[in-house]
């Protein structure tokens, strides 16, 4: 029995291609299916105070199924399972029996919704099929971009480099107590299949590094952790990323960074709450986080109609299909926001997972609200075209509707007379922590480091602050974008029942706005 | 689904194979099965919909070897996997994953022993939900959804604001949540305890979400079980009712608030930040705020909090952790006072050995080792389960709350007398870091506001954020109700208790005023 690896996906895609069709021949009532394998290949080192911890090189299959049948009404189906090298002989019958279970719950389900329509009198009457709106249907296979393929790194030598790193880390101060690196670099491989007929082959490299610092001084400990990463090979980890948008030191560097960071503010002041609303200078990663948390959330769909309601939460942007701020000033005209796959990093891909071609969609237009991330079925329930953003953390399991990059479109501004303007205020910069209200209305997000700005110059530096503020006003108020844009990556957004964990895309230029700013 | 019998046929197999390979020290073999089957829910009476919009599951078994190598340079520790497949080739394939990927780690010093306590636990799982088919699952979906609709359907308050039908759908009634049958087998065989010791869980879950949206009001229910029969659309039910008891909720101003904390909020901070706290990993990485304070005074001495995952019938309990050692009892918060951790085998090892012991944990000698028994070491994944393919963390189990002096719930708003009584909090987080303490929520749904010592009206949702201290919820504790109920949040793995907790000096800020104005 041979590893499982990428290769897999071409010499099964024929295989996977007529079962998808002839369940779709055979099963009566069976209206829509398609299919996702997908083959993951990875690596991983971590080390922590400057000694080895783990490492790993295996290697995952995944298979998820959905299929929309039924007989009085049409319903959904799914059937996920994670696979190993045993399977691969027995693939035609997984994949088949795969089918027909999906197809069992879906008919089940289709039969129930039916019954249900007829008993529940005007409240049954929301119950309908389950309907897809139609998209071109693609054949096409898409590359992984690397350099240093994942699949021929060393393991050893990845534990050497992360303890390296870990062990400059620890020697930065004393005052560094703990410090956990870590190292991934894999190649995935995802095909798509519909009874459509669509066949999407899509390979991607993936290479993170992360790094967590607890440093102490006193009774003040400060644990700081971010990530960098980009869809290439190891060589982004040792050379760092310089390109137009997305820009990394090498990971050296941005641990000694965090390191050095960590040090300075567990000797700072606590930032003190404001009483009211000050002038707030945001930095491009600390709006990485507002971009993701009060723009990227509020606008997929899948919550805006309240399949999310208790989990994810809602959308303040739509309340019914005819009750929503499309076409209506939510921002300053300053703003403009998009999500857009085509963008590099973490949130790039040309088909989503229902072979959807992914494209730019523009949310807020110069402040005026535009429209959602969307996904077949929710666009068949509030109408628009498909935009591409139905997307899984692995095969096994059913897609949401994800951000790709979404991100705030730079300004005209340079972002040092964007600080230089204000007489007082803060600088926000960094970004920590969120904590967001159900439909997005409200947010408070924490800072690694908050500045005190007076006339036009940074001062004091601050420790465990951030800024809270209502959405929209704060989105109203913004009075100045920087030039500055760049993309950051989220290594891990959570969404879904059960939790889905993944990674993409955000980003932003400097703003300026009001807002409180809250310490303690 | 594999069999336990597979399973710990494929462990002890798989031991024997190992055990004889070049440069093996020692091993263990932890082999597993899950199924995670879950239905989602989603009626919206104002937008076209499935009602349930999920039935789905995912699945999965295998082996994990983590082994103990000799080498050159010293003794290297590894770990690897290998999915659907119990057989020697299986374990083989697993080994050369861990060879390969072991390390020097300094701070190993060895695979989980033999514990002194006896296992207290076993045959707890219902067989029905081993076996429970697809139109069981996509049954009890439509069950708890039924129960909601039912309940909106019959409600005279509903008819009242609607006239007709058209009326009644554009009031925006919303159910959401999930019902989800979580099984597990495991088996697990070793150097130290090369006999399979076996295990097999079974729950069944609903956490719904009901809303009469165009009016704000949103409530929830939720039933944990671990049995097939005593499901019911109770879940459904209670949410629906709980939003219809929102309708009319009320705005308060920012300020200084006593709070009543009700179960759920009570199970968010301890999930995020309380249970964080107390594991073993936080005293070690200097990250929690109980640095340094075993047995010293770290909440209200009204309040005692405990894991135990032997306690038959609760939801989280399990016969043995993943590291094949017994659960059982840990307290956490004695009488007010830090009386032990959250911890596993290697957590417990490293601490005990780290020359800053007593600066993190606050003791050494046998106070230490006494709050660091190795109770909690489980390999639960995302969406529950008990996952071969990686190895022990630490998680608790059954997480108990309790008070000094048991009141029931009137009691505790009548002693309260004016403030607030939270049901649901959202997005709660520690805002500045764990040791830092600080937190912050908004209130969602299932909150009253109090006045004269008794509910007034209800609060409204998504109006206030709290702002405050973890500090503040464990000293200025008023009250403790006497009942406990098993409470599940979001992605969380534990299970917890909890009862209702009332806190002077809350700091509530109001916000989103402009939602008002939104149609």
């Amino acid at each position: 029995m041979t590893r499982i690896s990428v290769d897999l996906i071409e010499t099964v895609t024929p295989l996977v291609q007529e079962r998808v069709h002839e369940a779709a021949r055979r099963l009566p009532h069976l209206q829509y299916a398609d299919l996702r394998l997908e083959v993951t290949e990875a690596k991983g080192a971590g080390a922590e105070n400057g000694t080895p911890k783990f490492s790993g090189d295996d290697q995952t299959l995944a298979l998820g199924v959905r299929v929309l049948a039924g007989d009085r009404m049409c319903a959904p189906g799914y059937v996920g399972l994670m696979l190993g090298a045993a399977d691969v002989p027995n693939l035609a019958r997984i994949i088949g029996e795969a089918l027909e279970q999906a197809y069992r719950r879906a008919v089940v389900n289709g039969e129930m919704k039916a019954d249900a329509r007829e008993k529940f009198g005007p409240l049954g009457e929301a119950l309908a099929d389950t309907r897809l709106h139609p998209v071109e249907v693609r054949q096409d296979t898409v590359g992984a971009v690397y350099r240093v393929d994942p699949r021929a790194m060393s393991l050893a030598e990845m534990v050497r480099y992360a303890t390296d790193i870990s062990r400059q880390v620890d020697a930065v101060d004393a005052g560094v107590k703990y410090n956990y690196v870590s190292t991934l670099t894999e190649l995935s491989r995802e095909l798509f299949v519909s009874s459509e007929g669509a066949r999407i082959d899509q390979t991607f490299a993936l290479t993170q590094g992360t790094c967590t610092v607890v440093t102490v001084a006193g009774e003040v400990s400060q644990d700081l952790y971010d990530a960098l990463g980009h869809q290439r090979g190891w060589e982004i980890l040792l050379e760092g990323v310089d390109e137009p948008l997305l820009r990394f030191p090498t990971f050296l560097d941005f641990a000694l960074g965090l390191a050095r960071e960590g040090v300075a503010l567990a000797t700072a002041p606590v930032l003190p709450t404001s009483e009211r609303e000050v002038v707030v200078v945001t930095d491009p990663h600390y709006n990485t986080l507002v971009s993701h948390e009060i723009i990227g959330h509020p606008v997929e769909l899948d919550r805006a109609l309240k399949m999310e309601t208790a989990y994810a939460g809602r959308s303040w942007l739509l309340g019914g299909l005819t009750e929503h701020q499309i076409g209506r000033r939510v921002a300053s005209p300053l703003v403009t926001t998009y999500s857009d796959p085509s963008l590099p990093g973490f949130g790039h891909y040309k088909y989503d997972h229902e072979g959807t071609p992914a494209r730019r969609v523009v949310h807020i237009d110069r402040g005026i609200f535009r429209g959602f991330m969307n996904s077949r079925q929710t666009a068949a329930i509030f109408g628009g075209e498909p935009n591409g953003h139905w997307k899984a953390t692995d095969a096994s399991l059913v897609p949401l509707i994800r951000m790709s990059n979404t991100v705030f479109d730079a300004g005209t501004r340079a972002a040092e007379d964007v600080l230089k303007e204000v007489d007082h205020g803060y600088y926000i910069a960094g970004h920590r922590t969120p904590s967001i209200a159900e439909s997005r209305e409200n947010f408070r997000i924490s800072a690694r480091r908050v500045y005190e700005i007076r006339n036009g110059e940074l001062g004091r530096l601050y420790r465990d602050g951030g800024i809270a503020a209502d959405s929209r006003d704060y989105l109203m108020n913004v009075d100045a974008v920087g030039s500055d844009f760049r993309l950051y990556p989220i290594p891990n957004c959570g969404k879904g029942q059960p939790m889905q964990t993944k990674r993409l895309g955000n980003g932003g230029p400097t703003m300026r706005s009001r807002a409180r700013v809250i310490g303690r | 689904m594999r069999t336990i019998g597979e399973l710990a046929k494929a462990a002890e197999e798989a031991l024997a194979l190992v055990t004889g390979q070049p440069a093996v020290v020692e091993v263990e073999v932890f082999a597993a099965a899950n199924s995670a089957l879950l239905t989602r829910l989603n009626y919206t009476s104002h937008i076209p919909c499935n009602g349930v919009e999920e039935p789905k599951s995912t699945e999965s078994y295998g082996l994990g070897i983590q082994a103990v190598f000799d080498a050159p340079d010293g003794r290297r520790i590894g770990f690897g996997s290998e999915p659907s497949d119990l057989t020697p080739d299986g374990a083989e394939r697993a080994l050369a994953k861990a060879r390969t990927a072991a390390v020097a780690d300094p701070e190993f010093v060895s695979l989980p022993a033999r514990s002194a306590s006896p296992r207290a636990l076993a045959n707890y799982h219902d067989p029905r939900l081993m076996e429970i088919d697809d139109q069981s699952l996509v049954e009890a979906g439509w069950k708890i959804t039924g129960g909601a609709l039912r309940t909106f359907t019959a409600s005279s308050r509903l008819a009242a604001l609607a006239q007709d039908d058209d009326a009644l759908r554009r009031l925006g009634l919303i159910v959401g949540g999930d019902v989800t049958i979580l099984r597990e087998r495991v088996a697990i065989a070793s150097t130290a305890m090369p006999r399979a010791q076996t295990d097999e869980t079974s729950l069944i879950t609903a956490f719904v979400t009901a809303m009469v949206e165009s009016r704000g009001a949103k409530g929830s229910g939720a039933s944990t079980g671990t049995r097939l029969d005593h499901f019911t659309d109770e879940a459904g039910v209670e949410a629906a009712q709980n939003a219809i008891n929102a309708i009319g909720g009320e705005r308060v101003p920012s300020g200084v608030y006593t709070v009543v904390f009700g179960r759920q909020p009570v199970a968010d901070l301890l999930n995020n930040i309380v249970i964080p706290a107390c594991a073993a990993g936080a005293f070690y990485s200097s990250s929690t705020p109980f640095l340094g304070k075993l047995g010293r005074s770290v909440a209200s001495r009204h309040l005692s909090l405990y894991d135990d995952g032997a306690m038959p019938g609760l939801m989280g309990s399990k016969g043995i952790t993943c590291e094949g050692l017994p659960t059982g009892r840990t307290d956490l918060i004695k009488h007010g006072v830090l009386a032990g951790c959250l911890s596993n085998w290697y957590e417990t090892q490293r601490l005990l050995r780290d020359p800053a012991l007593e600066e993190k944990l606050g003791a050494r000698g046998p106070a230490a080792e006494a709050a660091l028994v190795p109770r909690n070491g489980f390999r639960f994944g995302a969406g529950g389960g008990r996952q071969f393919d990686s190895p022990p963390g630490v998680a608790a189990s059954n997480v108990v709350l309790e008070g000094a002096e048991p009141l029931t719930l009137d009691e505790v708003i009548r002693r309260v007398g004016s403030g607030l009584y939270i049901g649901r909090i959202w997005y709660t987080y520690p805002i500045n870091g764990l040791r830092a303490g600080d937190f912050t929520c908004t209130v969602v749904a299932d909150s009253y506001i109090i006045r004269d010592g008794r509910i007034a009206a209800p609060l409204k949702a998504n109006a206030i954020r709290i702002n405050d201290n973890i500090a503040t919820f464990l000293n200025n504790i008023t009250g403790i109700t006497k009942d406990v109920k098993g409470t599940i949040v979001w992605a969380a793995d534990e299970v917890v208790y909890a009862p209702e907790v009332a806190v002077t000096g809350v700091h509530v800020d109001e916000i989103a005023g402009f939602m008002e104005e939104l149609d």
